[in-house]
C-alpha cells in the first residue's frame, strides 16, 4: 500500500479533531521553540563577546602582578614583588616578538569642574595605549611621549566625562581637578559604550608616572602587551616569562593572559548554560511526547471499531502500525515545524530589540529539531500504534 | 474430477478459554458452500453462528479442522495473508453499519480499494458505480450521519461489494432496521443473489430465512439442520 495513503488517513484523522490536535501539539511546539531561541541568542551571545574581546586589540597579551594558579578560582596573589616600569622597560628591550607594549595604573578618583563633580576610572598609561587598545582620541591628541617623560599632567577625558563636566562647551586646553591635583584637558576620546561591562566613554586618562605620583602607588595594574602576529603568542608569553622571571629574583610571581585564554573561559560558561538551558528545553519535548503517547493511547481507544472495521477489509497489522505511526509522527513533527516558526520569531525579535547581540537560527538547529521531532512522534507513537495493530478484529468490532 | 467448493469446512472446531474456562463454540463443523448460494445461518443466541460466519470469512482461525478456499487449504495463520484473503474474496456487512462518520458516503465505499492498492480517482469511480447499484446515487457527498438507518446499511453493502467478493457475509443486516427498511435491504440481498453473488447471512429474521435459498441451523456449536428452499438439493 502506498504511503502516502497512510499519510492520507493520518492527515484526515487528525482534521477530524483540530482543536484536540493542536492541543497534543503543544508540547513539542514548546519545547521546539525554546531549543531553537535559546540556541540563537546563546549562539549570538557568543559571538558578541567573541568581537568584544576581540576589539580590546590584536593579539594582546595582559601581563598582572601576581600569580594566579590557572586552575583555581579568582585572583590570588601570593603578595610579592609588583610589576613596574622598570620591568616592563626591561621587555621593551628583550622581548623581540613584542613590538609594542604599554603600561596601566587605574585608580577611581573624583573629577572636578567648578562645583560638578563626577567619580570616575582614571587610567595612567602611555603614548602607545591607542595603539594597543585600538581607542582613539577624537578632539586634539592623546597623551604623549614627552607628557609621560615630563610628568606632566595633562588628561584625554572620554566621552561621557566630557557631556556630564563640560556640557556643550569646548573642554581643550581647559583645567580640571583630579582628586586635589590640577590637569589641563588636551584630548576627548571618540565615543565608544560599554566594553565587557565598562563604559571606556567614562575614562580619564593621565600619563603614567603622573598617575603613580598623585596615586602614591609605584607599581602597575597590568601591562598590555601586543604580540607581532597571532602564531608567535606562545613564543612572546615565553619571552616574558624568562625575562620577567628574571628580573623577579627567579620567581614567578605575575601572570599572563591571553585574549584566546579570556575567550575561552567566556566560552566555556557560555556554553554550559546553553547545555543546561538545551536540557530544559529536551524535558520539554519528552514531556511533549508523552503527551502525544497519552493522546494516541485515548485515539486508539475510541477508533476500536473503526480499527476493527478496516481490518475486516482488509487492512493487515501494518497498515494499522502505520496509519497511528504516521499519525504520531505527523503530529509532532508539524509541531516542531510550528515550534520552529515561533522560536526564530522570538530569536529575530530578540534581535530587534537588543541589535548588538548578532542573532541568527542556524540551519543546524533548525534540522536538529525537525529530527528530534521526528523522532519523539516516531519513539512515542510505537506503543499506542501497536496496541491498534494487535487488536483482534472481532472483539474490536464488538467494542462498544 | 469434481470442481471445489468455494469455501470448504472440514471437521472444524473452535475453542475459547478464559482462564479457567474452556468453551467450545463450534464441534465438528464440517460444510461446503458452493458459488452462487444464498445461505442463512441460523440459531438461538450462543449456538455459534456469528463464530462460523467469522471463521467463514477469516476474520477468526478455527482450533482445528481444515479451511479451503477455492480448495486450496488456508494453513497460513499469517495477519498479511488473512488480511489480503478478506479484502480480495470477501465482503462484510454487520448489524450496526460500522460507517466511518468523517469520511463522505463515496470514501466509505471505496475503503476496501485502498488495501488493495487501487488510485483514488478509479477508487471514487467504482464507489460510485456501487452506490448506483444500491439506489444512492444522489447521495454520494453526504456523511453517513446524514442518512438513514436504511440507507447506511446500503452503503455498507455498497462497501461489502466494491472488491467484487466471492461472497458477502452479512451478520444480522437487518437487526438495528424497522421491518420496512429491513425488507428493502432482504430484496437487495435477493436481487445481488440473483445476479450471482454468493450470501452467506447470519439472522434471526425469518424473512431473510425465507429468502435464502439454503438455510442451516446451529445450535450449541452443532450443524442440527440444513434445509434447501426451492430447488432440491
Amino acid at each position: 500500500m502506498n504511503p502516502f495513503e497512510h499519510l492520507r488517513i493520518a492527515m484526515d484523522a487528525l482534521a477530524a479533531n483540530k482543536l484536540r490536535s493542536f492541543l497534543t501539539m503543544l508540547g513539542v511546539i514548546i519545547g521546539v521553540a525554546s531549543v531553537i531561541m535559546l540556541v540563537a541568542i546563546g549562539e549570538g551571545a557568543k559571538t558578541y563577546i567573541r568581537a568584544e574581546l576581540m576589539g580590546i586589540g590584536t593579539n594582546l597579551l595582559i601581563i598582572v602582578p601576581g600569580k594566579t594558579e590557572t586552575s583555581g578560582m579568582g585572583h590570588m596573589p601570593s603578595g610579592v614583588q609588583k610589576l613596574t616600569l622598570t620591568d616592563m622597560r626591561a621587555l621593551e628591550k628583550r622581548a623581540s616578538l613584542i613590538p609594542v607594549m604599554t603600561p596601566v595604573v587605574v585608580s577611581n578618583a573624583p573629577v572636578k569642574l567648578g562645583n560638578r563633580l563626577r567619580n570616575v576610572q582614571i587610567i595612567g598609561t602611555d603614548q602607545n595605549f591607542e595603539a594597543v587598545r585600538n581607542l582613539h582620541v577624537e578632539i586634539g591628541s592623546f597623551i604623549s611621549k614627552a607628557d609621560v617623560d615630563g610628568g606632566r599632567r595633562v588628561a584625554v577625558i572620554g566621552r561621557t566625562v566630557k557631556k556630564e563636566l563640560f556640557g556643550e562647551s569646548n573642554p581643550l586646553g581647559r583645567t580640571v581637578k583630579i582628586g586635589e591635583t590640577k590637569f589641563r584637558v588636551i584630548g576627548i576620546m571618540e565615543k565608544k559604550g560599554m566594553t565587557l561591562g565598562q563604559d571606556i566613554d567614562d575614562h580619564v586618562f593621565i600619563p603614567v608616572e603622573t598617575a603613580q605620583e598623585i596615586f602614591d602607588e609605584d607599581g602597575l595594574t597590568n601591562i598590555l602587551a601586543q604580540v607581532i602576529n597571532e602564531s608567535a603568542i606562545e613564543r612572546a608569553k615565553e619571552q616574558i616569562r624568562g625575562v620577567l622571571i628574571d628580573r623577579h629574583a627567579g620567581e614567578e610571581d605575575f601572570t599572563i593572559v591571553s585574549q584566546q585564554a579570556m575567550l575561552s573561559t567566556m566560552q566555556t560558561i557560555l556554553g554550559t548554560f546553553t547545555y543546561v538551558l538545551g536540557g530544559i528545553a529536551s524535558i520539554s519535548l519528552l514531556v511533549g511526547g508523552i503527551g502525544i503517547m497519552n493522546i494516541m493511547l485515548v485515539s486508539v481507544r475510541e477508533r476500536t471499531r473503526e480499527i476493527g472495521l478496516r481490518k475486516a477489509i482488509g487492512a493487515a497489522q501494518r497498515d494499522i502500525l502505520l496509519q497511528f505511526i504516521i499519525e504520531s509522527v505527523v503530529l509532532s513533527m508539524v509541531g516542531g515545524l510550528i515550534g520552529i516558526l515561533i522560536g526564530a520569531g522570538i530569536a529575530y525579535g530578540a534581535k530587534a530589540i537588543f541589535p548588538v547581540l548578532p542573532i541568527d537560527v542556524s540551519t543546524w538547529s533548525v534540522l536538529t529539531a525537525f529530527i528530534f521531532a521526528f523522532m519523539v512522534g516516531a519513539f512515542f507513537g510505537i506503543y499506542p500504534a501497536s496496541k491498534a495493530a494487535r487488536l483482534n478484529p472481532i472483539e474490536a468490532l464488538r467494542y462498544e | 474430477m469434481a470442481q471445489s467448493p468455494l469455501i470448504e469446512l472440514d471437521d472444524v472446531g473452535k475453542v475459547f478459554i478464559t482462564g479457567a474456562l474452556r468453551h467450545e463454540v463450534l464441534k465438528h463443523i464440517s460444510l461446503k458452500i458452493e458459488e452462487g448460494e444464498y445461505l442463512a445461518l441460523m440459531g438461538p443466541s450462543g449456538s455459534g453462528k456469528s463464530t462460523l460466519l467469522n471463521i467463514l470469512g477469516c476474520l477468526d482461525v478455527p482450533s482445528g479442522g481444515h479451511y479451503r478456499l477455492e480448495g486450496r487449504e488456508i494453513a497460513s495463520r499469517a495477519d498479511a495473508e488473512l488480511a489480503r484473503v478478506r479484502n480480495q474474496f470477501f465482503g462484510f456487512v454487520f448489524q450496526s453499519f460500522n460507517l466511518l462518520g468523517r469520511y463522505t458516503v463515496e470514501e466509505n465505499v471505496a475503503l476496501p480499494m485502498v488495501y488493495r492498492g487501487l488510485a483514488r480517482r478509479e477508487r471514487l469511480q467504482r464507489a460510485r458505480d456501487l452506490l448506483a447499484r444500491v439506489g444512492l446515487k444522489d447521495f454520494t457527498r453526504h456523511l453517513p450521519s446524514e442518512l438513514s438507518g436504511g440507507m447506511q446499511q446500503r452503503v455498507a453493502i455498497a462497501r461489502a461489494l466494491v472488491n467484487s467478493p466471492k461472497v458477502l457475509f452479512a451478520d444480522e443486516p437487518t437487526g438495528n432496521l424497522d421491518s420496512k427498511t429491513g425488507q428493502e435491504i432482504i430484496s437487495l440481498f435477493g436481487e445481488l443473489s440473483a445476479e450471482g453473488t454468493t450470501l452467506v447471512v447470519v439472522t434471526h429474521d425469518p424473512r431473510v430465512a425465507e429468502h435464502a435459498r439454503r438455510v442451516l441451523t446451529l445450535i450449541d456449536g452443532e450443524i442440527v439442520g440444513d434445509k434447501r428452499n426451492g430447488e432440491a438439493a
